[in-house]
């Protein structure tokens, strides 16, 4: 676009002349450009300088022949020479003075109006005064102006530059005349604006008369016309009537194409092609700037379409597709630059009759592109035509005089004759040679690359790789035309790395064989040996016909014979045999001894098809030197058999690493280099054919234990050419994306149909198998409470154990952990259910063992402890203290590791398990009960609770003697043995008094499993309380072990629940004897005892009973005095046998209504038949 | 004239590529058939936007090339068949009936218990088949 000139690319701008008093010209200038539209100005400081305006030239003669269709300076002309409007300036005094200035006036007036005589420029008369004299200029003045100029009154402006703002508020007032006028610059860009207006349609209504009545005499004119029109209705910015008139020119001049035969074809093909582009460049900005993408897309479309197969000339063909290069990137200029969002796309097919523009068509890329392939079209027929030329001779000097001539598109030549210049017309042949010396002037690559470039970059950030990489090819290929193999080559590799992953076999193919070359320019053997295998190995295309075509670019047709070619100059290079030539000055490079070549194949290398290696062990495990079996299976693409010298095969463990050497030929001196002692052995032959695996099997043996893994086999072929392969697994092997469409024969790798499938690369070497036993003394249950000891055991029985290490772990059978749910104190003692406590152990004999020797870690559920040197048939043994805190069944892992020889002691290390599950169980769980007074009640209780409250602490009588007994039940599976209990009193002893204390057994009370022990203790309580707390019962118990006697005693703690000690105010206690006999009368008595201040009323009842004769009142009413008791009694005879209820007997407090019925089981009696042999004592009950 | 059609699969590799030039041209109709694979990508994911039809196979012209017409079709298995012509003037119920007769005989060349599903065509039946398809290009509906 840039090569287009300034007045075509912007819209054009009205233009003015201003003319005298020149102070103001910047003033007026900068106003009028700063308004929108903007208005252009000449500025010239007085009127002898107005013969710049070109006079209006005499009217063409018409039957002349026409020299041109549109003249090159036309429209600049317009723009910056031919004014629509003349703005004369006057001061105010040169009009008011003496005669003589107004005669100067005058004729500087008559000047003015004769040089713009014939055009229709638009006279405009500007008096300039002062403020303080604008009442100087007489109305009479201003009239005769008027009249000279012969001008309208709207168009004299008074124009007062230094008090701009009282005159607009003053002049309307005092200068009636010319009141529709503003006085403002303002007001001065409108009148211009007008008048310009007014010129430019005018103008344009001139021309358009002549073609609407088809006053014209040739299409030139027709187009000239129409071209002209759009031109004057653009300077108004009428751009719908622009767009339809550049539309009838353009469509005028195609009708020119065969019809014209003004000129010699080639220069009218050139010079209609030449306006047709600059009318399509104006229909392509109008639409564009308005925002109809779709409409200049299909008017850009038929505009090529028109044009594309008019390409002239055979000798001039370059000059065509230049020409039409220069569209493509114009409009794709014009397509970027315009404010064209996609997003705001909305595809109108309703406006567009025929197929809507596909998705790239709308990417400036598509045409970058494009501009780009017939950019180099374009060098390729140059080429051609100056190859063609070079027989004509060299170009002579008559081509430097051709310049352009008058009329756009057409050349002439330009002669001196004196002082004058005379323009030649040029014939055909002239101006071709001029073309081609103008061609060769110009270097096309590096714009074809930028062009390229560009639409690579909006391709790839608009994710169209494909599209991307094509430009990217085409890119590459300019590159390496220009010999710049370095940018080429990484073009094509990046390129290349596309049609791999996609499987585009032939597009694969070309763009090897540039890179083949590219290697070859920049010396690079490695390179150029990669790309050849990998070109000899690629998969044969489908389709016959394909692979044949010839324009594989320097690879030559992707045939077979070619592939076998590629194959055999790779390895001649390999070998040394041939010299790698490249064109450039730093000459062959050859493959020697001092440039060895290595190539590493990995598992997304392209040359996976050129060699595969696997590598398959037939076992998952083998025992440490135990033999097992490896095959190593090898597969090449290439199209000729290779032979390979010898092949190494290499492991993690490179004790294990092995050299296969081929039998068929002579040992070669590469070996002798190897180290020492590294196993060689020898196949028959290392002859890999195409598409068929070669499979060896060797067996490997590894002391060593852990991952024995096949890293690599390198394959030597040649003195100076190593292959590294990284060896894959069958299982996991996938083939390359290249051959996975192809319809190959499938083999499988290993002759073992399952090993192919699952065959793995790598083996699993077990450790030797430990000859050291490990015991772990298992004594049942643990206790809760205790220290469980126990004992483990490392007892060796072949291997010496060298730094060995114990390691202890307790883990919770059920799962989670061994800690309580609050996982956030996870070291806090009181949380841990099991503990590990202590590991002791006895160093056997040797004591002098360095302390710093020995590890020692505990943690609560983990534990290390070191082992000591053992020899053969010795052992060592240590105790395990664990404690647990709550019931619960855990898990112990031992294991023990340790080396069986001492001079490698990080490795090989030897390691045996045990575990047992050990149970934590309750030693002993302790109860206990109250046994209040018994048949004593009370009446009226020291304080009313609600029922819920009740039932929670035993409520104790105060100064009442309370028994309290205690129960312990084994609830192990082993006898316990009982050494003391004691109550431990929280509070102070004056709360209660609490009888033993404690009590050491004299013997100790063997309780065996499921047994209870009870043991009774008295309670007086001293303290009104409603929560008395009692103490804690501590049981001292051991385990009763008949062996040893050192086992630590534990103790049991239960803590007693408080209680609630009152002081009743009336006690009912009723008294009978514990047993009666059958018709022997007994005494049944009711007392009631008053413990307040008060005399208490009670009444009392007695039931009837079938089962007792009873004397005494059934119904009483009875007054207690204060602190002293009442006894009520009856006698009774028993009538029954067995357990029989007494009288039920009813108390009742009147004052505090409260009534107290004694429980059933306290008021039953047991009836002998007749009294017994025993000898009771009363009171035992 | 039809002078290029290609089954392109999955991973937008080509499973079967036939030019029917005289010309050496077939690498450059490799390279219009590979960038075409762009522009039926943009209209699957952008379906709204090219104005396609949900459960149409026929994704239209593709690319106006400058002496080439690409066309596209996309089978319901996602497998791509392009066509390349040298026709200036097709209509889009040409290009829709060589589609359907193409599916067709890709179909059959397939169902084949020999071919292996995401190999390439090698089927010769397939390939007569396909040269008398593209020969009768254009022929059904004008007649």
């Amino acid at each position: 676009m840039e090569e287009y000139p300034e007045e075509l690319r912007t819209p054009p701008v009205a233009l003015t002349c201003l003319v005298g008093c020149p102070e103001v010209h910047p003033l007026i200038t900068a106003h009028l450009h700063s308004q929108q539209p903007p208005i252009n100005a000449i500025a010239l400081p007085d009127f002898s300088k107005i013969s710049v305006i070109p006079p209006k030239k005499p009217s063409r003669d018409a039957s002349g022949p026409l020299a041109g269709i549109i003249k090159r300076d036309w429209l600049s002309k317009h723009r910056t020479r031919i004014p629509a409007v003349v703005a004369a300036i006057f001061s105010s005094r040169d009009i008011s003075g003496d005669p003589a200035q107004w005669l100067q006036v005058c004729t500087h007036l008559d000047n003015l109006k004769a040089s713009i005589r014939g055009r229709n420029t638009k006279l405009v008369l500007l008096l300039l005064t002062n403020w303080d004299n604008k009442d100087d200029t007489s109305e009479e003045c201003i009239l005769a102006l008027r009249k000279r100029a012969e001008v309208d009154s709207k168009n004299l402006i008074i124009f007062v530059p230094d008090h701009e703002e009282e005159l607009k508020q003053s002049l309307s007032r005092q200068v009636p005349f010319i009141v529709s006028l503003s006085f403002k610059v303002f007001g001065l860009w409108t009148v211009f604006g007008e008048l310009a207006n007014t010129y430019y349609r005018d103008e344009g209504r001139r021309v358009r008369t002549r073609l609407e009545k088809k006053n014209y005499t040739s299409i030139e004119l027709n187009v000239r016309y129409c071209f002209k029109v759009a031109l004057y209705a653009e300077f108004r910015r009428d751009w719908l009537e622009a767009l339809k008139f550049y539309e009838d020119a353009y469509h005028a001049l195609r009708e020119m194409v065969g019809t014209s035969t003004r000129m010699p074809p080639i220069q009218r093909l050139v010079e209609i092609k030449a306006v047709a582009e600059q009318l399509h460049f104006k229909m392509s900005t109008l639409l564009l700037h308005g925002g109809k993408v779709l409409e200049a897309i299909t008017w850009f479309r038929q505009h090529t379409a028109n044009y594309r197969k008019l390409v002239g000339s055979p000798e001039v063909i370059f000059l065509h597709w230049e020409w039409l290069s220069r569209q493509y990137m114009v409009f794709a200029q014009l397509l970027e630059t315009s404010s064209f969002n996609d997003a705001l796309y909305v595809p109108s097919t309703a406006s567009v009759p025929e197929e809507k523009p596909t998705e790239w068509e709308f990417y400036p890329a598509y045409y970058y592109q494009l501009a780009a392939t017939y950019l180099k079209e374009k060098n390729t027929c140059l080429e051609f035509a100056l190859s063609m030329s070079v027989d004509v001779g060299p170009i002579d000097g008559s081509a430097e005089s051709v310049v352009a001539s008058a009329y756009l598109g057409q050349y002439s030549r330009l002669l001196e004759h004196g002082d004058a210049f005379i323009m030649q017309p040029l014939t055909d042949e002239e101006y071709a040679r001029y073309a081609l010396a103008e061609g060769k002037r110009f270097q096309d690559s590096f714009e074809i690359i930028a062009l390229l470039k560009k639409s690579f970059e909006a391709y790839s950030s608009s994710k169209a790789e494909r599209t991307a990489a094509y430009c990217g090819l085409q890119m590459a290929r300019e590159y390496f035309s220009l010999n710049d193999f370095s940018n080429a080559k990484q073009m094509f590799d990046s390129v290349a790395n596309l049609y791999r992953r996609e499987g585009w076999l032939l597009s694969l193919w070309e763009v090897l064989g540039y890179l083949r070359e590219c290697s070859k320019g920049m010396s690079s053997a490695k390179d150029f040996i990669e790309y050849s295998l990998e070109m000899a190995s690629l998969p044969e295309t489908t389709g016959s016909v394909e692979s044949f075509a010839n324009d594989c670019g320097p690879a030559g047709p992707a045939t077979l014979s070619e592939r076998e070619k590629i194959h055999k100059e790779a390895f001649e290079v390999s070998r040394g045999d041939s010299e790698l030539n490249s064109d450039e000055q730093n000459g062959a490079f050859k493959v020697k001894s001092d440039y060895p070549l290595y190539l590493e194949i990995d598992l997304i290398s392209p040359l996976r098809a050129t060699l595969l290696a696997l590598a398959a062990f037939h076992q998952p495990m083998v025992k440490p030197g135990a033999p097992s079996l490896i095959t190593i299976s090898l597969r090449s693409q290439l199209p000729i058999n290779v032979e390979i010298d010898q092949l190494e095969v290499q492991f993690n463990q490179s004790e294990c690493n092995f050299i296969i050497t081929n039998g068929q030929k002579p040992q070669i001196g590469s070996v002798s280099n190897l180290q020492l002692g590294r196993r060689v052995e020898t196949a028959p032959d290392l002859v890999l054919a195409t598409n068929k695996w070669l499979r060896l099997t060797y067996e490997i043996k590894s002391d060593l234990s852990g991952k024995l893994e096949c890293i690599y086999v390198i394959a030597r072929i040649g003195p100076n050419f190593t292959i590294c392969c990284r060896a894959e697994s069958p299982a996991s092997m996938n083939d390359s994306p290249l051959w996975k469409f192809e319809n190959l024969l499938e083999t499988i790798p290993i002759k073992d149909p399952g090993l192919a499938l699952s065959g793995q690369k790598a083996i699993q070497v077990e450790e030797p198998d430990p000859q050291v036993d490990l015991i772990l003394g298992s004594s049942g249950h643990a206790l809760v409470g205790e220290s469980f000891i126990l004992p483990v055991t490392v007892a060796s029985k072949g291997h010496a154990v060298q730094s060995g290490e114990l390691k202890i772990n307790l883990v919770d059978t059920r799962g989670g952990g061994l800690l309580s749910p609050r996982e956030e104190e996870p070291f806090s003692s009181d949380n841990l259910h099991v503990e590990l406590v202590d590991m002791s152990c006895d160093t056997p004999g040797d004591q002098s063992e360095a302390p710093s020797d020995k590890i020692q870690k505990i943690q609560p559920s983990f534990g290390l402890i070191s082992v000591p040197s053992l020899d053969v048939g010795e052992s060592w043994s240590c105790k395990l203290k664990i404690k647990w805190n709550r019931p619960k069944p855990i898990m112990l892992y031992v294991s023990l590791g340790y080396s069986p020889q001492s001079d490698e002691p990080s490795l090989q290390k030897v390691h045996v398990h045990k575990n047992l599950q050990i149970e934590g169980k309750t030693a002993v769980a302790i109860n206990h009960w109250y046994m209040l007074p018994f048949r004593q009640d009370p009446l009226l209780p020291s304080k009313l609770k609600s029922v819920s409250e009740t039932d929670q602490a035993p409520s104790l009588a105060l100064n009442e003697k309370t028994m309290l007994i205690i129960s312990v039940k084994n609830c192990s599976e082993v006898p316990l043995r009982l050494l003391s209990m004691s109550i431990e009193t929280e509070e102070k002893s004056s709360t209660c008094t609490i009888r033993p204390q404690q009590e050491e057994f004299r013997e100790a009370i063997v309780n065996m499993p499921g047994e209870e022990f009870k043991k009774v203790f008295t309670i007086f309580p001293k303290v009104n309380s409603t929560k008395l707390k009692i103490g804690t019962v501590s049981l001292r118990w051991e385990r009763e072990q008949p062996h040893s006697n050192t086992t630590a005693s534990q103790v049991t703690k239960h803590r007693l629940a408080d209680v609630n000690v009152e002081l009743p105010l009336l006690v009912v206690s009723l008294e009978c004897p514990p047993h009666a006999f059958l018709g022997s009368p007994f005494l049944y008595s009711v007392k009631i005892l008053n413990q307040t201040e008060m005399l208490q009323e009670i009444k009392c009842s007695i039931s009837d009973s079938q089962s007792f004769v009873l004397s005494g009142p059934h119904s009483d009413t009875m007054l207690v005095l204060p602190r002293s008791a009442q006894v009520l009694a009856y006698m009774l005879v028993p009538l029954g046998l067995g357990s029989l209820q007494l009288p039920r007997v009813s108390v009742t407090s009147v004052r505090y209504s409260a009534g107290l019925q004694p429980s059933t089981v306290s008021s039953l009696v047991f009836v002998y038949p007749a009294k017994p042999h025993i000898d009771l004592k009363p009171g035992d009950a | 004239m039809i002078v290029c059609v290609a089954v392109v699969g999955h991973q937008n590799n080509p499973l079967y590529i036939q030019s029917f030039t005289k010309a050496d041209d077939s690498l450059k109709l490799h390279h219009i058939v590979h960038c075409s694979l762009d522009v039926v990508d943009e209209r699957v994911n952008n379906p709204k936007k090219s104005g396609l039809i949900i459960n149409e196979t026929f994704l239209g012209l593709l690319n106006p090339t400058e002496n080439y017409k690409v066309y596209g079709y996309l089978t319901n298995t996602k497998v791509k068949f392009i066509l390349v012509t040298t026709d200036l003037e097709v209509r889009d119920a040409d290009a829709r009936v060589f589609f359907g007769r193409f599916h067709t005989a890709y179909v059959n060349a397939v169902s084949n218990p020999f071919h292996i599903p995401g190999k390439k065509i090698t089927s010769r039946k397939f390939a007569e088949r396909v040269s008398t398809i593209v020969k009768s290009f254009g022929l059904s509906s004008s007649s």
